[in-house]
C-alpha cells in the first residue's frame, strides 16, 4: 500500500513540475503580443478555450486521459471503484427485490391489500387484532384438501424424504464412481466413462413418460418410491464433478495406502471420503437443492395424492384459488415456507457450494 | 598301448568334456529355472494386482453403472420400441411388452412417425413449441452479456465481492414454483400488477390474446419467461465466469498492458480468448437446457392447466407432456405418439449440439 502511495504522490509531483515549467513558457512567450491565441496559450494544457479545460482537468480527476491531461491512475481506480459498487448494489436489489416482495406479500390480508404490497407490507387487518401468520397456517390447514387428507407434515416428511435419501446415499455411490475413475487403473475405465457420459446426452424429456411406465408397472408411482429409489445410484454430473476435485488430490496417497496393505475399500472410506469431504458436501447440498425443488419429477411420476411434495402441493393449492375469490397471498406464503429452509441451508453453506462450483469452472 | 591310452584320455577327455559340459547346462538350466520363477511370481504378483483393480474398478463403478443402464438406456430403447405401438397405459408396461400384446397403431408401426407430419393440427402445435423454445433463448445471449460484465465488475479488487456474488446466485437455489408465482403477480396483467403499477401502464403481460406463437401479444408475454430465467441463471454463469476469470494468466494482462493495450483491448484480445471453452460451455449447456423448457411457462401461464395460452407460450416439450398419461391434449394417452416427440426432441437437440461444435470446430482443433 505504502510503496503504491509512494508511486502516485511521485507521478503527481512530476506533472505538477511539467506544469510549471509549461506555464513558465507560457508567460514568456506571453509577454511578447496579448492575441487570444497567446490566451489561450496560457492555459498550461494548452485546451482552446476554459471549458474544454475544465472538462477535460475534471475528466482526468476520474482517471479519463483526453488529449490536455493525463488522467489521474488512483482517482480513477476510486471513480471505477465506486461506480463498480453502485452498479452491483443497484442490480443486487433488483435480484434480492422478488425475494423481499414474496415475504411483504406473504402477509397480505386480502387480494386489495396483496396488490397494493410493492415495496413493504399492507395488511389492513393486523390492526384489527389478525394473526400474523394467517396466511401461513391457513396454507397448512388447506393442504389436506388436495393430498388426499394428508397433512402438511405428512408432505414436508415426503419432500424430506425425497432430498434427503436419495442425497446422501446418491452423493456416496457417485463418490465411489468417481474414485473407480480418478484413482484406479482397470481395464474397462475408459469404455464405462464413455458410456456413462453418452448417457448425460439422452434429454429428460424423452425418457420421462416411459420411466413413469416403467415405475408405474413395478407399482412405484403410488407408494413414493419412484421419487428417491433411483436417486440412490447416483448422478453422472455429480460423478465428474467429484472426479475432477480427486484429479486434484496426489496419487501417492492411494500408492502409500496399498503399500501399507489397505484395499480399495478402506482406502475409499478412510481418505478418500474425507479428503473429497468439501466436493461431496457442496455436490450434496446443490442436489439437495435440485430435489427439494423437484416440481417436474413428482408431477409426472407420483400418482398418488398422499405422496406429493411441497413443490406440487403449492401448485394444487394454487389451482384451487385461481377459480375463486381466495386470497392468492396463501400461494405465496407457501413458496415462503418452500424457499426458507434452501436459503437457510444456503446461506450455512455458501462458502463450500460457490468453492465447489468455481473449481468444477475452472477446470471446463 | 598308445592307442589304449589315447582311447582312455579321449574318453576321460570326452567324459571330462561331457561332465563339464553337463555341468554347465545343467547350471544353466538351473539359473533359467530360477529366472523364470521369478519372473512368474512377480507375474502372478502383477496379475493379482490388476484382478484387483479391475474387480475394485468394476465394484465402485457397479451402483453408478447399474442406475444408468436401468433408468436411462432400458427407458431410451422402451421408449423407442413404444414408438412403434399404440401403447396408451392401460396395460401395465412389461404386460403389453413381453405378454405378446404389443400391436402397432392402424397396422402401421411408423403411423406415429407420419402422424407428426401429416396431422396439420398436431403439427402447428410442433412449430409452435419450438418456436417457443427457440425464442426463449433470447435469453441467453442476454444473460451470458449481463453475467459477463456482472463477472469482471466483481472481480476486480473491491472489498465485499463475496457479498454480490452470494446475492446473484441466491435466485438459483430457489424452487422455481415459488418464483414463478411471485412473477406471476409482479407481472400481473390487470392494473393491481406490481409492474404494471410501477411503469404506471396496463400491460397484458401473462394474458396474450388468440393466435399463433408470433403474435405479438404472445411476444409480450414470452419477454416474462426470458427476463424471469435470466434472473434465475444469472448468479450461476456469473460464478463460472469469475471462476475462468481468475484463471487467466495475470502475466498476460500485464505484458498487453506495458505494450500499452488499454482495458478494452486487454479484454477482447488477452481476456475473451482464454475465457472462450467457459463460454462455449455455457452457451452449448444453456442450449440444452433452454429446448427442454416446460415448467416456467407451463405453470406462468394457468398453473399447469391446458390453457389456451399453451401454444403460444409452451415449449416443445409441453407436448410431449401432453399426450402423457397425464390426459392434457387427449383424453386417452398417447404414448406412442409422445415417444416420438420425445426421440425428435432428443435429435432435434443433437443436431444442434452437434452444429455448434461445428462452429467451434477452428478453437477445439
Amino acid at each position: 500500500m505504502s510503496e503504491q502511495e509512494k508511486n502516485i504522490a511521485a507521478e503527481e509531483a512530476e506533472n505538477n513540475i511539467v506544469t510549471e515549467e509549461i506555464s513558465v513558457e507560457n508567460e514568456i512567450a506571453l509577454s511578447g503580443s496579448e492575441t487570444t491565441e497567446a490566451v489561450a496559450k496560457k492555459r498550461a494544457s494548452g485546451a482552446p478555450n476554459i471549458f474544454v479545460d475544465g472538462i477535460c482537468r475534471f475528466l482526468s480527476w476520474f482517471g479519463f486521459s483526453t488529449k490536455y491531461y493525463k488522467g489521474s491512475k488512483h482517482g480513477g481506480k476510486i471513480f471505477m471503484d465506486i461506480l463498480d459498487y453502485l452498479v452491483l448494489t443497484l442490480v443486487g436489489l433488483i435480484m434480492l427485490y422478488p425475494f423481499w416482495w414474496m415475504i411483504c406479500a406473504s402477509f397480505a390480508s386480502d387480494g386489495i391489500s396483496l396488490s397494493s404490497t410493492i415495496f413493504w407490507f399492507v395488511n389492513p387487518t393486523w390492526d384489527a387484532g389478525q394473526e400474523i401468520f394467517y396466511n401461513y397456517t391457513w396454507f397448512m390447514e388447506y393442504v389436506p384438501n388436495v393430498t388426499a387428507g394428508a397433512t402438511f407434515w405428512r408432505i414436508v416428511f415426503n419432500t424430506l424424504l425425497y432430498s434427503v435419501v436419495p442425497v446422501v446415499v446418491g452423493v456416496l455411490t457417485s463418490a465411489s464412481a468417481a474414485f473407480a475413475f480418478a484413482k484406479i487403473e482397470w481395464k474397462a475405465r475408459d469404455f464405462v466413462f464413455f458410456f456413462l457420459l453418452a448417457a448425460i446426452m439422452v434429454p429428460g424429456p424423452t425418457i420421462m413418460i416411459t420411466q413413469y411406465c416403467i415405475y408405474n408397472a413395478l407399482g412405484w408411482d403410488s407408494n413414493g418410491l419412484a421419487m428417491w429409489v433411483p436417486g440412490l445410484f447416483g448422478s453422472i454430473m455429480t460423478a465428474f464433478f467429484i472426479r475432477q476435485f480427486l484429479y486434484g488430490l496426489p496419487t501417492s496417497i492411494v500408492e502409500a495406502a496399498k503399500i501399507d496393505g489397505a484395499g480399495y475399500w478402506r482406502i475409499f472410506w478412510g481418505f478418500i471420503v474425507p479428503l473429497a469431504m468439501p466436493a461431496i458436501m457442496a455436490q450434496g447440498i446443490l442436489s439437495f437443492f435440485g430435489c427439494w425443488n423437484n416440481y417436474l419429477g413428482c408431477f409426472i411420476m407420483i400418482n398418488n395424492e398422499e405422496w406429493y411434495n411441497l413443490p406440487v402441493a403449492i401448485q394444487k393449492i394454487s389451482n384451487l384459488f385461481n377459480g375463486g375469490a381466495m386470497n392468492p397471498a396463501v400461494t405465496i406464503a407457501g413458496s415462503v415456507m418452500s424457499v426458507i429452509p434452501v436459503l437457510v441451508l444456503f446461506a450455512i453453506f455458501q462458502k463450500q457450494i460457490i468453492g465447489s462450483l468455481m473449481l468444477t469452472g475452472s477446470k471446463e | 598301448m598308445e592307442e589304449m591310452i589315447s582311447a582312455q584320455n579321449a574318453e576321460v577327455v570326452q567324459s571330462v568334456e561331457e561332465g563339464a559340459i553337463s555341468v554347465q547346462t545343467s547350471e544353466i538350466v538351473e539359473s533359467v529355472d530360477g529366472a523364470q520363477g521369478a519372473v512368474a511370481k512377480k507375474r502372478k504378483r502383477r496379475n493379482r494386482q490388476e484382478r484387483l483393480d479391475n474387480f475394485w474398478g468394476w465394484a465402485f463403478c457397479a451402483p453408478l453403472l447399474f442406475g444408468t443402464i436401468a433408468f436411462v438406456y432400458i427407458a431410451l430403447i422402451i421408449t423407442v420400441v413404444l414408438s412403434f405401438t399404440s401403447y396408451n397405459g392401460s396395460t401395465p408396461l412389461f404386460e403389453y411388452l413381453f405378454g405378446g400384446n404389443m400391436s402397432a397403431m392402424n397396422g402401421d408401426p411408423f403411423y406415429w412417425y407420419k402422424y407428426v407430419f401429416t396431422n396439420e393440427n398436431l403439427f402447428r402445435w410442433v412449430y409452435c413449441g419450438l418456436f417457443n423454445a427457440v425464442f426463449y433463448m433470447i435469453g441467453i445471449p442476454i444473460g451470458m452479456v449481463l453475467s459477463m460484465f456482472f463477472a469482471v465488475c466483481m472481480t476486480r479488487d473491491i472489498k465485499g465481492a463475496n457479498v454480490y456474488r452470494i446475492i446473484y446466485y441466491l435466485p438459483s437455489v430457489a424452487s422455481t414454483i415459488a418464483i414463478v408465482y411471485t412473477f406471476n403477480r409482479l407481472f400481473y396483467s390487470t392494473d393491481a400488477g406490481v409492474i404494471n403499477q410501477l411503469i404506471g401502464k396496463t400491460i397484458k403481460w401473462l394474458n396474450p390474446e388468440a393466435g399463433l406463437a408470433w403474435s405479438p401479444s404472445a411476444i409480450t408475454s414470452k419477454w416474462v419467461v426470458i427476463i424471469m430465467s435470466t434472473w434465475k441463471g444469472l448468479g450461476g454463469t456469473i460464478i463460472l465466469y469469475i471462476a475462468g476469470l481468475s484463471g487467466i494468466n495475470a502475466s498476460h494482462k500485464e505484458a498487453a498492458s506495458i505494450d500499452g493495450a488499454n482495458g478494452w483491448i486487454t479484454f477482447w484480445r488477452i481476456v475473451f480468448p482464454q475465457l472462450w471453452p467457459t463460454i462455449f460451455y455455457n452457451i452449448v449447456t444453456a442450449v440444452i437446457g433452454g429446448m427442454q423448457i416446460y415448467m416456467e411457462p407451463d405453470l406462468l401461464f394457468g398453473g399447469g392447466n391446458t390453457g389456451t395460452y399453451l401454444q403460444q407460450t409452451s415449449g416443445y416439450v409441453g407436448l410431449i407432456v401432453g399426450y402423457s398419461h397425464l390426459g392434457r391434449m387427449s383424453a386417452d394417452p398417447l404414448i406412442g405418439l409422445s415417444s416420438v416427440l420425445g426421440i425428435f426432441l432428443a435429435i432435434i437437440i443433437m443436431i444442434m449440439t452437434l452444429f455448434q461444435f461445428y462452429l467451434d470446430r477452428k478453437n477445439n482443433a
